[in-house]
């Protein structure tokens, strides 16, 4: 039943991205959906050529003489057809002293092929190791870029010499060339050993191939070639490794001779060939594994066609933008439209979490990039009954702007790949996850919400004639209220993080970077409420209060990455610095316009005499 | 009437004005707490700025130092008066504000859970190799003075315990075979041949009259510090033994004390516990076809003599071993996956911030709907 419903997604998502391809090329798709073993997790070959393409490119299609290629057409010339793969601009170099290394200049040219790297190749691998060196946290602007696009070569050629040593012509003609060397040389080395007379040309003949294979067994970014039925994620073997073996059995994988005779289809465009043996390998694969893992593979290529967070974030913003004009003209109608909207992208945004956590079998929080999607989310679903209590667009726009702005983030957070990846040991319990970060990143969402609350109450204070107190009253209301939500949460995280680190090297608390954020954010949160019981703030300090909030939360959340010290710090951040330094400054200079004096408000929800 | 004359005096140290400014500059010291690991690192920053009731500072070249910030010490103390007192003067004793009671009933008990960890709690680190039984566990924090006597089955262990092992320190004790005048004490110091610091060493017996002992600036982690010690050993019967030279940098020395072979040395202190582990099997486990560690796990025997205790026990991330009063965790591990080790911690006050969360949970929750439901109404 449900294996028939996922062939139906597919079959749809297969329709909607056809559209593009053109003519009767191979089927590229089909054998993206192939399962593979990559970073310690089965998953589709898809999600390889994917982060790997959005790891080097930034982007997940390829643009070459004027026509665009899938990440799995793309990936397919890498490893079948390598000499029209080389020529593709795939790398994407933003560094100007980089560029320059290359001989251009940055407003000439941001993408590369390999063929136009290839004359400093050896020069970028060797300041690329030369950067390695370096510490992570003190290394230089060019160190950083040289050292990222040494990286990208790297996961470039690996991916390249995956299935096949890059220099093949013919795969399957090499490996028949093995089985006879194969067969003459053991029988020269069994004549060796029985003191015979044997042919010691036989047995080099053997040696060159041997090598080759070498070679494959350790460059593979993948292993290709699935257990026998029954089998452990653990038994997955790749090409090189596996031919090393039929070295000794004399057996080969029964996947090796589909993959040789699709890689020959593939160079020569036979479509008919192509699809036949994608569809052998296909067989092979459903024959071994659990349905389970192949329905997981089939849906997690749906959820990368269908890229549900990117579509959330456009549908966010057009619900952004209705609520904005609402307020100028048709309000009724369009905050309706305006809300549904709304509520049909959180729904694209719950799916698209909610298969993540499927195929990860985990909690919605694992990584950063999960963390920015959860924010959003929550943000949103919090926005929910705060706009159906007030109804004026102001908790709903509030909660577009964080879900679409953290999506963004998440976005830009997927640069190192596969952002579903493994979880070290220390982390991998579901359990903590669930609770600890989980309450935490709500805390983060909810500090986050009442500091867009803040914004409108300001911007429309300033700038609106027709703001009206009892608006603002409604705002403000909303806004203590986040915030008090906002406190406990951050409170029970933070303390469950305390329990967790309790529980795995007793110590309860250990002023760690990423703990003393999180305590950041509760102190600053009691410390409003405080501030407001003591009647030392109003409305607008309440609200000015709340904006320093969300700058507190965004360093305690990215801020403490950059330190590069404690436990907590999972990968320094060169580009989300100058964002984060934005941001500030931005919301800086929003303080700075509340704190305007209450003539100058064209509304006048603040009165004249004090604050 | 005498009620109204200590609550005028508790008033000003209940202030709400005083909690804001008190949160203000835990926030603050956060901050500069944070940003100073990155120099000091996590220890030394926290010495610094949190266990501290004043931040001190000096320019890098001088060699005076003034107090610049309230450390954490103070504001943390400051804070527990300022919310004691909030309790008896300025919260009424309402449903409405039950959860506001709560809550603050369960930051005292947070507060005071870390002042029992301070106070209480010690750590010490236990290698075990696969097939090893082990009754004591090592603290890298601390050194014990030892004179040990060698038997043929088991070796008796004279020790002079941590906190006596101080410059100045004179140890007279008819138990101990010998008193000890500690003349001089390094926290960490320098260990090495003395023609290399080209010092001359105190010491006229043993390996000090080859190896120099040098103070050192503390290391960034306690672990790291070489403790060393200068010590005059005079025999019970009097005889003068000479100026040792001891440091955990160096091995047990031998001395011969009224006719009696011992070896005496400055050692990592010895926790001894009533019973023992033994490793039966240490599992590093990856993820498939990766280098990522996916899980450490010991699998160890407990075996206690008092308590008839004799069963397996697997100890693996997350899931400690609680026994006893301590606790022990998978920390690390070496020796090509045969070596385990493990933190073992004791802490009298550890299950208090479990209570503690529960109870300001509860009050924060409490307060919050309590203030939501009337609000609701009115609407």
């Amino acid at each position: 039943m449900i294996r028939a419903w996922f062939a139906k997604l597919l079959i749809l998502a297969l329709a909607l991205t056809g559209l593009q391809a053109q003519g009767p090329r191979p089927d590229a798709k089909a054998f993206g959906a192939l399962p593979v073993l990559h970073n310690g997790r089965v998953k589709p070959l898809d999600t390889v050529g994917r982060s790997t393409l959005l790891m080097i490119r930034g982007k997940q299609t390829v643009r070459h003489e004027g026509q665009t290629l899938t990440a799995n057409t793309w990936m397919l010339d890498l490893m079948f057809n390598p000499e029209l793969a080389d020529k593709y601009q795939v790398f994407m170099i933003n560094d100007a002293d980089v560029v320059a290394m290359l001989g251009k200049r940055p407003d000439e040219q941001r993408f590369f092929s390999l063929k136009d790297l290839e004359p400093k190749l050896s020069e970028i691998m060797e300041q690329s190791e030369k950067a390695h060196q370096v510490e992570n946290a003190v290394r230089d602007r060019f160190q950083r870029a040289i050292s990222s696009l040494g990286e990208k070569i790297t996961a470039y050629q690996r991916l390249k010499n995956s299935l096949q040593v890059e220099d093949t012509t013919d795969l399957r003609m090499e490996l028949s060339a093995f089985g006879t060397a194969l067969s003459e040389g053991s029988k020269a080395f069994q004549a060796q050993q029985a003191g015979q007379k044997f042919d010691q040309g036989a047995m080099d003949r053997v040696m060159p191939f041997i090598q080759r294979y070498q070679f494959i067994a350790g460059a593979a970014s993948f292993a290709f070639l699935p257990p026998a039925k029954g089998g452990s994620d653990h038994d997955w073997v790749n090409v090189g490794n596996s031919l090393l073996e039929s070295a000794k059995t004399g057996a080969p994988h029964p996947s090796v001779l589909p993959l040789a005779e699709a890689s020959h289809a593939w160079k020569q465009g036979d479509k008919a060939a192509f699809d036949k043996a994608t569809a052998a390998l296909q067989g092979i694969l459903k024959e071994r594994l659990p349905a389970q893992t192949f329905s997981k593979a089939s849906l997690e290529v749906t959820f990368n066609a269908l890229e549900p967070f990117y579509k959330s974030t456009l549908l966010y913003l057009v619900a952004f933008l209705m609520y904005c004009f609402s307020w100028i003209m048709y309000e009724k109608p369009l905050q309706k439209a305006a809300w549904w909207v709304m509520l049909g992208t959180l729904a694209l945004h719950t799916f698209g979490m909610v298969t993540r956590m499927y195929l990860e079998g985990r909690p919605p929080v694992t990584n950063l990039y999960s963390s920015a999607v959860f924010i959003g989310w929550f943000a949103v679903l919090l926005a929910v009954p705060f706009e159906r209590y007030s109804k004026r667009g102001f908790a709903a726009l509030g909660g577009c702007v964080v879900g679409a702005a953290t999506l963004v983030i998440a976005q830009s957070l997927t640069g190192s790949g596969d952002t579903m990846g493994v979880m070290v040991a220390v982390l991998d319990s579901n359990f903590w996850l669930a609770t600890h970060v989980t309450t935490i990143t709500i805390g983060y969402s909810a500090t986050f919400l009442a500091g867009l609350l803040a914004h409108i109450y300001i911007l429309r204070g300033l700038l609106s004639s027709s703001f009206t107190k009892e608006e603002a009253g409604v705002l403000v209301k909303s806004a203590y209220g986040v915030i008090c939500f906002a406190l406990f949460f951050s409170f029970v995280g933070t303390v469950l993080g305390g329990i967790w680190a309790d529980q795995s090297w007793g110590r309860f608390w250990g002023w760690d970077p990423k703990e003393n954020g999180a305590l950041l954010i509760v102190l600053w949160n009691a410390l409003i409420l405080h501030a407001r019981w003591a009647g030392m703030i109003r409305d607008r300090g309440l609200m000015i209060m709340a904006i320093v909030g969300g700058i507190i939360t965004s360093l305690s959340w990215f801020g403490v990455n950059m330190l590069g010290i404690g436990l907590h710090s999972y990968g320094f951040m060169d580009q989300a610095f100058y964002a984060l330094v934005g941001f500030a400054a931005l919301e800086l200079l929003m303080i700075g316009l509340a704190c305007l004096p209450p003539h100058i408000w064209r509304s006048k929800i603040i009165p004249l005499s004090k604050n | 009437m005498a009620n109204t004359t200590w609550k005028t005096y508790l008033k000003p140290l209940a202030s709400l004005q005083l909690t804001i400014v008190l949160l203000a500059l835990l926030m603050g010291l956060v901050v500069a707490c944070t940003l100073a690991q990155v120099n000091l690192g996590i220890f030394r920053a926290v010495e610094v700025y949190m266990r501290s009731f004043l931040v001190w500072w000096g320019p890098a070249s001088a060699t005076w130092e003034i107090p610049v910030f309230p450390g954490g010490a103070l504001v943390g103390g400051a804070l527990l008066i300022n919310l004691t007192a909030a309790m008896f003067v300025r919260l009424e004793a309402s449903w409405r504000k039950g959860g506001l009671w709560l809550s603050h009933i369960g930051l005292i008990v947070l507060f005071l859970g870390e002042f029992v960890a301070g106070g209480f709690q010690v750590e010490t680190m236990m290698p075990v190799e696969v097939g090893q039984t082990m009754n004591y566990a090592e603290s890298n924090r601390h050194a014990e003075l030892v004179f040990i006597e060698d038997g043929a089955t088991e070796d008796t262990v004279y020790s002079i315990a941590p906190s006596r092992v101080v410059e100045g320190g004179l140890i007279q004790d008819a138990a101990l075979p010998a008193s000890v005048n500690i003349v001089e004490y390094h926290r960490n110091s320098k260990v090495m041949t003395a023609p290399v610091l080209a010092a001359k060493s105190r010491a006229n017996a043993g390996f000090g009259q080859q190896v120099v002992a040098q103070a050192a600036d503390p290391a960034p982690s306690e672990e790291q510090n070489i403790p060393s010690a200068y010590v005059e050993l005079k025999s019970s019967k009097g005889v003068n033994l000479g100026t040792w030279l001891l440091s955990t940098a160096l091995e047990p020395q031998p001395i011969d004390i009224d006719g009696k072979p011992y070896r005496v040395a400055l050692r990592q202190w010895r926790n001894y516990m009533p019973f023992s582990l033994t490793l039966k099997e240490f599992r590093h486990d990856k993820y498939a076809g990766t280098e990522i560690a996916k899980n450490f796990a010991s699998l160890v025997r407990l075996t206690d003599p008092e308590t008839k205790e004799d069963r397996d026990v697997l100890i693996y991330m997350n899931h400690p071993l609680r026994y006893r009063g301590r606790t022990f965790f998978q920390a690390s591990f070496g020796k090509g996956d045969t070596l385990s080790i493990f933190q073992v911690v004791e802490n009298p006050g550890w299950q208090i911030p479990y209570w503690a969360c529960v109870i300001v949970s509860l009050g924060l929750a409490w307060y919050f709907i309590a203030r939501m439901l009337p609000a609701r109404r009115s609407a």
